[in-house]
């Protein structure tokens, strides 16, 4: 009883901190909104027994993503008249609304014929570091392996991007 | 009363919401967020199968996806700020320096 009011008060977030993010004008808004949507993510992942993904959401989504935009929003300095005008946002918005729906009636209705199992909090060690590890380092090495040459590639990249910014981006902005 | 179709409705919100995001607004940082919130959408659905089947290879995906967008918000936000540098808009409809026929 307990677990669904917490999961009542979690979708109820995400999904408002979502709809908060493709209402508002400011960007600004729209990450905070988008930072409540990401901890409530969370939430349901330490309902859904997976402790470690929590602590993850939490560390890299919340805390470093969502952060590094806040910190980039801020560092710009947008004015309110840098802003694009969206005259015609809620008609797109309902435009999308009407794409997506099929989509969604698929996908639910797939869903809800699969047979129902116990959602319950399990006492085992399921979705803690060690067992996630142990998967990690041996039927997903490669993958991993990979995913860390991607890392170092996006390192390099940002810093040759942060560089190039003083001489030729900016000569070729003045041109145009 | 929680069952796999309301956590499968939350994930599917978000990912829809996030999808109407990217066709909806012009504001290149609010596409930016609506792509994490479509990767987030998928990221709870990968964990509530991992819960419903008991296994654990889904909770490994979604490790490697929240590692790919890591990644990805670095490129993204450093790529943003050089188009904000030279064009002083945020708005996506001006940056079409790759478009064909007449010059911008």
């Amino acid at each position: 009883m307990m677990i669904d009011v917490i999961f009542i008060a979690l979708a109820f977030l995400a999904i408002s901190g979502a709809i908060a993010m493709i209402t508002y004008a400011n960007p600004m808004y729209s990450a905070l909104g988008v930072l409540i949507s990401m901890l409530s993510v969370a939430g349901m992942f330490a309902l859904l027994n997976a402790t470690f993904l929590f602590l993850v959401q939490i560390i890299v989504y919340a805390g470093a993503i969502m952060t590094l935009i806040l910190f980039i929003l801020m560092f710009l300095n947008i004015k309110e008249e840098d802003l694009p005008k969206e005259p015609k946002k809620f008609q797109l918005i309902a435009f999308g609304a009407i794409i997506m729906i099929p989509l969604n009636i698929l996908i639910l209705k797939a869903v809800a014929k699969l047979p129902e199992k116990d959602f319950s909090i399990s006492n085992s060690n399921f979705g803690d570091i060690k067992p996630i590890g142990i998967q990690l380092y041996n039927n997903w090495l490669l993958a991993f392996e990979l995913v860390s040459i991607l890392l170092l590639v996006a390192l390099i990249g940002a810093v040759v991007l942060a560089k190039k910014r003083n001489s030729k981006i900016r000569n070729a902005g003045d041109k145009s | 009363m929680i069952s796999l179709t309301s956590y499968a409705f939350v994930a599917m919100m978000l990912f829809s919401i996030g999808a109407i995001g990217v066709i909806a607004r012009r504001n290149i940082f609010v596409i930016y967020m609506s792509i994490e919130m479509m990767l987030n959408g998928i990221n709870l659905f990968l964990v509530t199968f991992a819960r419903y089947h008991f296994n654990m290879d889904p909770q490994v995906i979604t490790i490697m996806v929240i590692a790919i967008a890591a990644a990805e918000a670095a490129i993204f936000l450093s790529v943003i700020i050089l188009l904000y540098r030279s064009r002083k808009s945020l708005d996506t409809d001006i940056f079409n320096t790759l478009k064909q026929g007449e010059k911008s």
